[in-house]
């Protein structure tokens, strides 16, 4: 009688901690979406031809990623890991400050990556199904639409959705 | 070992039956067995003839399943709310873990073998659903694609359950993801070929220290999945190591690659302090292919087009069939040596294609059309001689030294 009990313990203790984890690969984003504040940012399409694109649609952030280059001098150029840009406003949107690899002192601010080939700050995939992800890619291709976001003082973000502008 | 009881006769494969009946008469005929101990030792077993065909239903319905419920997740079902498809998808989770749970309790209940096609077939499907959980939440959240800590937590994840339950199964799964996700995290944050040749060597020592640990006595039902992975790895190691095309330009040292020669380290020294004589033997091959095949690969041979081949390509190419030889030579051996045929089928497996993709890069350049097939096809023939007479004459030592 009591082997059945402990097994049971046991296999709802590895559930809950492959739940834990679970949580732990999507902390950042929701943590952005409990405790951010929301932002508007300019979106552009990434690379026209993929061919194991599905239903979601890839993004790139050209008014963040144009200063991610422009580093405040705490890091020698060429090597790559995180890197923090701060937020400034323009208008009724937000756009990238020079990056640096130091966490600024005050916010807003993004945490991304330059490990890779572009810029990554957890926000370049919006997911919806496959007939209206065709549709939103060509209006992000014409640079008429703009990206809701949450960022949490820690500088994770989290993509809350696509708007395309009237007529575009 | 498998295992019976009185009431529940053990499947075995009807050629083993077979062997048994003539080893149970003839201790009969010699005196050492009644005919009620014969007809008990006979009651404790049956045979099986369609077993295989069954897991290979069942495992291949529990891939299916698994890889489909991830497909609707990636199609995004837009009449269901984030939230709902995560709920759904959990508890589609939780409920594969309860049937496999509620499977096990019933045999180890009635006294039937712990290790069952049925069983394994659930936790299967439970080790590749907690995979959806993760794309889902991902999914949910709007965490971008191609993401690979997303496959770092269902590897982790489906290792955790496969070892809470012992199952193979989920093991097999767990590695599969686990060992994905460090080659691709490490090839990517390198951005050289360096990167994925040492993260899938650094894997294999890894998984065959893993392996011997298993072999000296802890859950060694583990031993065999571990060990085929090891060999797996040195295998593809090896061969992308001897590619002239993959070379450590422009490679950067990981810190994931750091780790992971850290854990191979600890795992190696642990298994070698635990393990017999053999087992300490069983290190040494994926430690040699690490060395191995860095070297290789750091050893440029400065070929740029098939028509400028130099002596130095040829060396390297010589080098790194000497390399590939003395590797799957030992598998093959190591498979003889620990009874696992699946072991050296690999190991001829990839030798046959490594000696096929060389002999093509070596004779490419010199002979074209008819001739080169004619050269490539007697060097196979001529591999697979060598390899099947080695094999034999092994089978022969090993026999003639057990008598």
């Amino acid at each position: 009688m009591s082997r059945l009990p402990s097994r049971v313990v046991r296999i709802g203790a590895v559930c809950l901690v492959q739940l834990a984890l679970v949580g732990a690969a999507v902390a950042g984003p929701l943590s952005a979406r409990l405790s951010g504040q929301e932002f508007l940012l300019e979106v552009g399409p990434v690379d026209p031809i993929d061919p194991f694109r599905g239903a979601y649609v890839d993004l790139d952030y050209p008014s963040l990623a144009g200063d991610a280059s422009r580093f405040s001098g705490d890091l020698a150029p060429g090597e790559k890991g995180t890197v923090f840009i701060p937020l400034v406003r323009d208008g009724d949107r937000m756009r990238g400050g020079p990056a640096t690899r130091t966490r600024p002192g005050r916010g807003p601010y993004l945490r991304c990556s330059d490990a890779e080939w572009r810029l990554r700050c957890g926000i370049e995939s919006w997911f919806l199904p496959q007939s209206e992800a065709i549709g939103l890619e060509r209006a992000v291709a014409r640079g008429t639409a703009v990206a809701r976001v949450k960022v949490d003082s820690r500088g994770n973000a989290a993509l809350l959705g696509v708007e395309v502008s009237p007529g575009g | 070992m498998t295992t019976s009881s009185a009431t529940h006769p053990a499947p075995v494969r009807p050629s083993q039956l077979a062997w048994l009946e003539g080893e149970v008469r003839q201790w009969q005929a010699a005196g050492l067995l009644d005919t009620a101990a014969a007809d008990a030792i006979r009651a404790r077993y049956v045979a099986v003839r369609r077993f295989s065909l069954v897991r290979l239903l069942l495992g291949l319905g529990a891939c299916f399943v698994g890889v489909g419920l991830i497909w609707l997740v990636a199609t995004n079902l837009d009449q269901l709310s984030p939230a709902l498809r995560f709920t759904l998808v959990t508890l589609l989770w939780l409920a594969f873990t309860a049937a496999a749970e509620v499977i096990a309790g019933r045999r180890a209940h009635r006294g039937g073998e712990a290790r069952s096609a049925v069983l394994g077939a659930a936790r299967a499907l439970s080790a590749l659903s907690f995979g959806a959980v993760v794309f889902q939440a991902a999914q949910s959240l709007q965490v971008p694609a191609y993401e690979p800590r997303l496959l770092g937590v269902w590897g982790l994840g489906a290792l955790l359950y496969a070892y809470a339950v012992a199952g193979v199964s989920p093991l097999l799964v767990g590695l599969s993801i686990g060992t994905g996700w460090f080659v691709w995290h490490v090839a990517e944050a390198s951005n050289s070929g360096m990167g994925f040749v040492s993260a899938v060597l650094v894997g294999a020592v890894v998984a065959t220290a893993v392996a011997v640990l298993h072999a000296a006595g802890w859950l060694p039902a583990f031993a065999e999945a571990w060990r085929e992975v090891g060999a797996l790895l040195v295998l593809v190691g090896l061969f992308t190591a001897a590619l002239p095309v993959v070379t450590a330009e422009d490679f950067a040292w990981p810190v994931l690659l750091t780790i992971g020669l850290v854990v191979a380290a600890t795992a190696a020294a642990s298994a070698a302090a635990l393990a017999d004589r053999r087992g300490r033997l069983e290190l040494l091959a994926p430690a040699a292919a690490v060395v191995a095949g860095m070297l290789l690969v750091q050893w440029d041979p400065g070929v740029t087009a098939t028509s400028e081949v130099t002596g130095s390509a040829y060396l390297h190419a010589g080098v790194s069939v000497a390399v590939y030889l003395a590797a799957a030579g030992w598998y093959a051996v190591l498979g003889v040596l620990r009874d696992a045929s699946r072991l050296t089928v690999l190991a001829t497996g990839a030798l046959v294609i490594f000696t096929t993709v060389q002999a093509f890069a070596v004779f490419a350049p010199i002979i074209s059309g008819a001739t080169l097939f004619l050269l490539v096809g007697a060097v196979l023939v001529g591999s697979g001689f060598a390899v099947d007479r080695g094999r034999r004459q092994l089978v022969a030592t090993i026999e003639g030294g057990a008598a």
